[in-house]
């Protein structure tokens, strides 16, 4: 069953001209040509198992001999025949990749307002989903977010032509009036569950699923503990979520722009029980363990693959 | 549209004045504060040591131009807007005398 198929009864979304759509992404797909070359090299290397060159296992034919199966090979009167070692094939893995991407009204106008959050998600989204379709290592989904969550492009469905994509541009109008976290995640983790189900006839195959978030990074700070558990049981499932923080606010050397600020130095007020007020930085209660701050499209490839490197060398060393 | 208090929602709120020595840091002119903050909630952040240490100041804040009356999540209601905006709150010093304040 797919849990995120439109709902009949909910107000249809606005969307954007396809024109205006198919502009931005033949514009936005030219212009992170080479950052999306660069993201798909680096995460070949790290995506890909290498080949491995151990001689292992136990099988009736092979090239080197099993020297611990030779006396249990012998005492079972040749019966437990199994002896012999050969060079182990990685096993193949595959991706279920969802890109999913903040379409609330604090993103900001994408068109009018340049240095938008909502913008610099949009070239990320464009910029990624073409590494990882040039990658050719599994399906790649995109999901929308804000007070609901919806499918803007299949797992199952191609990515290949300007015409998928600017139908999935078409869809993010940041409209949406609230930005609604714990649902998300929720939806990406049952999203994750059938997916997984559905692929699971292929066999023979390890799969990976990893949800990318393209957002401002401003959630609710209630729900920051709501989070928790869901984070936990998506780690469970095996689903690995990285938080990609859209913050324009600062330019590509790092300086503040005028009349932005950056989510990093954003504080929050409460009042204690005393009244006082008492101010945080709002990046201290973020529950999400994997995440990045990027201030520019250009910091994107490299940050992202250098995450997914140390992921891949936690789980694999665990 | 639906912005009935869940208790603890916060909005994004701009502070700026015209007031030369009341100015903020740039770094602090940005902040989440509780939906249902009103007035005198505001003025106390303001006041407050890790914002401009003052030694209270009543202060009143504009919104688009017309001070604000009630609570933010009360100003962002009547004005159809959702808690996803990030209201710009213009501070200036109050008019009103602060002794006499408990007499309003
Ligand atoms: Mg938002």
């Amino acid at each position: 069953a797919i849990h995120l198929a439109d709902d009949a009864d909910k107000p249809p979304r606005p969307l954007r001209d396809f024109n205006e759509a198919l502009n931005m992404w033949t514009t936005f797909q030219t212009k992170t040509q080479s950052l999306s070359m660069s993201l798909s090299s680096q995460l070949r290397l790290i995506l890909t198992p290498s080949q491995s060159t151990k001689l292992s296992g136990s099988f009736r034919t092979g090239k080197r001999l099993n020297i611990k199966k030779i006396i249990p090979y012998i005492a079972s009167s040749y019966k437990r025949d199994k002896i012999w070692m050969r060079r182990a094939i990685p096993t193949k893995r595959s991706y279920q990749i969802l890109l999913c991407v903040d379409d609330s009204q604090s993103m900001g106008d994408t068109l009018n307002n340049s240095g938008s959050a909502g913008r610099l998600a949009l070239e990320s989204l464009v910029m990624t989903s073409r590494a990882l379709t040039m990658l050719e290592v599994g399906q790649v989904g995109v999901l929308g977010f804000g007070t609901d969550v919806f499918v803007a492009h299949r797992l199952t469905d191609p990515f290949a032509s300007h015409d998928a994509g600017a139908r999935v541009l078409q869809q993010f109008t940041f409209k949406q009036e609230g930005t609604d976290m714990v649902n998300l995640l929720r939806r990406t983790i049952d999203h994750f569950r059938d997916a997984r189900l559905t692929s699971a006839s292929q066999g023979g195959e390890d799969l990976w699923q990893l949800a990318l978030i393209l957002s401002d990074g401003l959630v609710q700070s209630k729900d920051h503990a709501r989070l928790r558990p869901l984070l936990r049981e998506a780690m469970e499932q095996r689903v690995m979520v990285v938080f990609i923080v859209m913050d324009d606010a600062r330019d590509a050397q790092g300086n503040a722009k005028k009349g932005s600020q950056s989510v990093l130095d954003l504080k929050e007020a409460r009042f204690g029980s005393d009244g006082m007020p008492v101010i945080h930085r709002y990046l201290d209660s973020f529950p999400f363990q994997y995440y990045l701050i990027v201030h520019h499209l250009d910091d994107l490839p490299g940050a992202l693959a250098g995450l997914l490197r140390s992921w891949f060398s936690e789980v694999q060393g665990s | 549209m639906d912005h009935s208090t869940e208790s603890g929602a916060q909005v994004r709120v701009t502070f700026t004045t015209q007031e030369e020595d009341i100015q903020l840091d740039e770094s602090k002119r940005q902040l989440l504060v509780p939906a249902d903050i009103r007035r005198y909630g505001l003025s106390r952040i303001l006041n407050s040591e890790s914002m401009l240490d003052t030694n209270s100041i009543p202060f009143d804040f504009l919104v688009n131009g017309s001070f604000l009356r009630g609570s933010l999540e009360e100003y962002l209601n009547a004005n159809g807007l959702s808690l996803e905006t990030n209201i710009t709150l213009q501070y200036v010093r109050s008019l009103i005398p602060p002794t006499y304040e408990a007499s309003f």
